[in-house]
């Protein structure tokens, strides 16, 4: 393997009981890649991510963290996740447990530095028990963060915010990305557009797509025209939207607004995924 | 190295958040103390002789009471908690994490066995020097382990919703049948055959052997054995625990 590849999963299968979460996937996270694990919910993204950090075992297939299986303390050094945000220590407070979880690393950023860079400095004394949702998360994502890991694994960052926080929480993710890999779940499409750089689409445990926001909406089709004439409105998908144009043109034909749009990332994925969002 | 420092860690935050719920640690460091002080301090207090061998037999009850009820047993209720699937991801060798355990419900048994002792010292005639108060301490280190560990063992073993009834007839069972609530010769006979193979009762002897004046190998030996024992019996718990949680 070389040693850009931070995670790779090959011909990863899994079941529960009956029901198939994953079949054959098979994907590579490289360095300094943000990749969003794109689908609808019982897609197989969260097995998918707890396989990565070994929270799971596959039935078959291998899985790779940094070379190693995922239950490696070696592999572990160099991945942060991101805890639920339901589940601290009640009574320690914020800075003990960033400080707890910065001594698991080698290299870990300083406490004060995290506390800054997630907003956390006004709230470092207070308890976990106390913090609020959106406070609970900058915790969680603080800690994800804290050990300067060169994975960090996101399962549904922004589940829950406000328009608001979900952009600033974009911003915060963007700038705590440099030097590093991040994997997130998402089944917002917005989402991975805005922060991946690459996007895999997952449904019914089976990866449907792997490449860039714009291969995606170029896979499902063709650009299409849309303009206003004689006998009004007209939408057409033709197999070369610019020969249609100039023909258009040169038959003289009235026409009013012309339009010429790729496909939406949203219709992109519901062709590929056969309408289930 | 990295592993001690991340049991040390460990502990830390657990003694830490212990601390913060008085209604927690006041009522838990008290009980055993209280129960001193209704069912033997009126002996005890004006009866010389025995009144060192009582106070050790129930800082025995308090140090195994807590290791194996409090710390052992908790881990039925914990295990399935997001917080423990969190530190699962972390860098940490299971080892250190089941150290940091120990070490943590240690302290809090000696924290317990303190309150009876200065009760003892404060209401009888107990006379105890203060390398012997330290060997009592240290035998008490000893002697907590393997309670810890029986209560792993049980906590992974059972419910989280049977794991506290269990644990709580067993350790007052243990506690009566180890004669840490009347002197062994006063149990029924069967009870008194049964007895010395109890692990409650070794360390009582063992405690015991400091006034006293007798041998502590062969009741260090036995809870060695129980260490020993126990401690398989929760690894394979925590084995088989992993497997089920995370398959």
């Amino acid at each position: 393997m070389d040693d850009r590849t931070v995670l790779r999963f090959e011909r990863v299968e899994k079941s529960y009981g009956a029901v198939r979460a994953l079949e054959g996937v098979s994907f590579a996270v490289e360095r300094n890649e943000i990749v969003a694990l794109l689908g609808p919910n019982g897609a197989g993204k969260t097995t998918g991510l707890e396989i990565a950090c070994g929270l799971r075992r596959c039935d078959a297939g291998s899985v790779r963290l940094f070379g190693e299986p995922p239950t490696s303390v070696a592999a572990r050094q160099r991945l942060g996740v991101t805890p639920q945000e339901s589940g601290f220590p009640d009574m320690l407070r914020v800075d003990e447990i960033l400080t707890f979880v910065a001594q698991h690393y080698p290299a870990a950023s300083p406490v004060s530095v995290a506390l800054a860079r997630f907003g956390l400095e006004a709230l470092r004394k207070r308890r976990a028990g106390t913090l609020s949702g959106g406070e609970s998360r900058r915790l969680a994502l603080a800690l994800a963060f804290v050990g300067n890991p060169d994975l960090v694994v996101l399962d549904e960052p922004s589940a829950g915010l406000d328009v608001q926080s979900r952009r600033r929480l974009w911003d915060v993710v963007r700038e705590s990305a440099r030097d590093r890999s991040i994997l997130l779940t998402t089944h917002y499409l917005e989402e991975a557009q805005a922060l991946a750089s690459r996007i895999l689409v997952i449904d019914r445990g089976r990866l449907l797509f792997d490449g860039d926001a714009s291969t995606l909406r170029d896979r499902v089709g063709d650009r299409r025209v849309s303009y206003v004439g004689n006998d009004g409105p007209v939408l057409v998908t033709p197999s070369d939207a610019d020969a249609y144009v100039r023909a258009l043109v040169q038959s003289g034909a009235a026409f009013t607004d012309l339009e010429i749009s790729k496909p939406s990332l949203e219709e992109a994925f519901l062709s590929l995924t056969g309408g289930s969002v | 190295m990295r592993a001690l420092s991340l049991l040390r860690a460990h502990a830390q935050v657990a003694f830490l958040e212990l601390l913060r719920y008085p209604g927690y640690v006041v009522p838990t460091v008290v009980f055993p103390a209280m129960f001193y002080v209704l069912f033997d301090l009126p002996y005890a207090r004006t009866h010389a002789d025995v009144a060192d061998g009582t106070a050790l037999a129930f800082i025995v009850f308090a140090i195994a009471g807590v290791t194996f009820y409090q710390f052992g047993v908790g881990i039925a209720a914990e295990r399935g908690r997001p917080w423990e699937r969190y530190l699962r991801t972390l860098p940490v060798p299971p080892l250190a994490r089941f150290g940091a355990r120990i070490v943590t419900a240690v302290l809090f048994g000696l924290m317990t066995a303190a309150a009876v002792a200065l009760t003892a010292r404060a209401l009888t005639p107990i006379d105890l020097s203060a390398s012997q108060w330290l060997l009592v301490a240290f035998y008490g280190i000893a002697g907590g382990v393997p309670f810890v560990l029986a209560g792993i063992s049980i906590g992974y073993w059972s419910s989280p919703r049977a794991a506290v009834p269990l644990a709580t007839a067993l350790n007052l069972l243990l506690a009566y049948a180890g004669g840490l609530w009347m002197p062994p010769e006063y149990l029924p006979g069967i009870v008194q055959r049964i007895s010395p193979y109890l692990p409650t009762r070794q360390f009582a002897d063992l405690l015991w052997s400091v006034p006293g004046g007798a041998h502590a190998g062969p009741a260090l030996a036995g809870l060695a054995i129980f260490t020993l024992v126990f401690g398989i019996i929760a690894t394979i718990g925590y084995r088989r625990d992993e497997r089920k949680r995370y398959a």
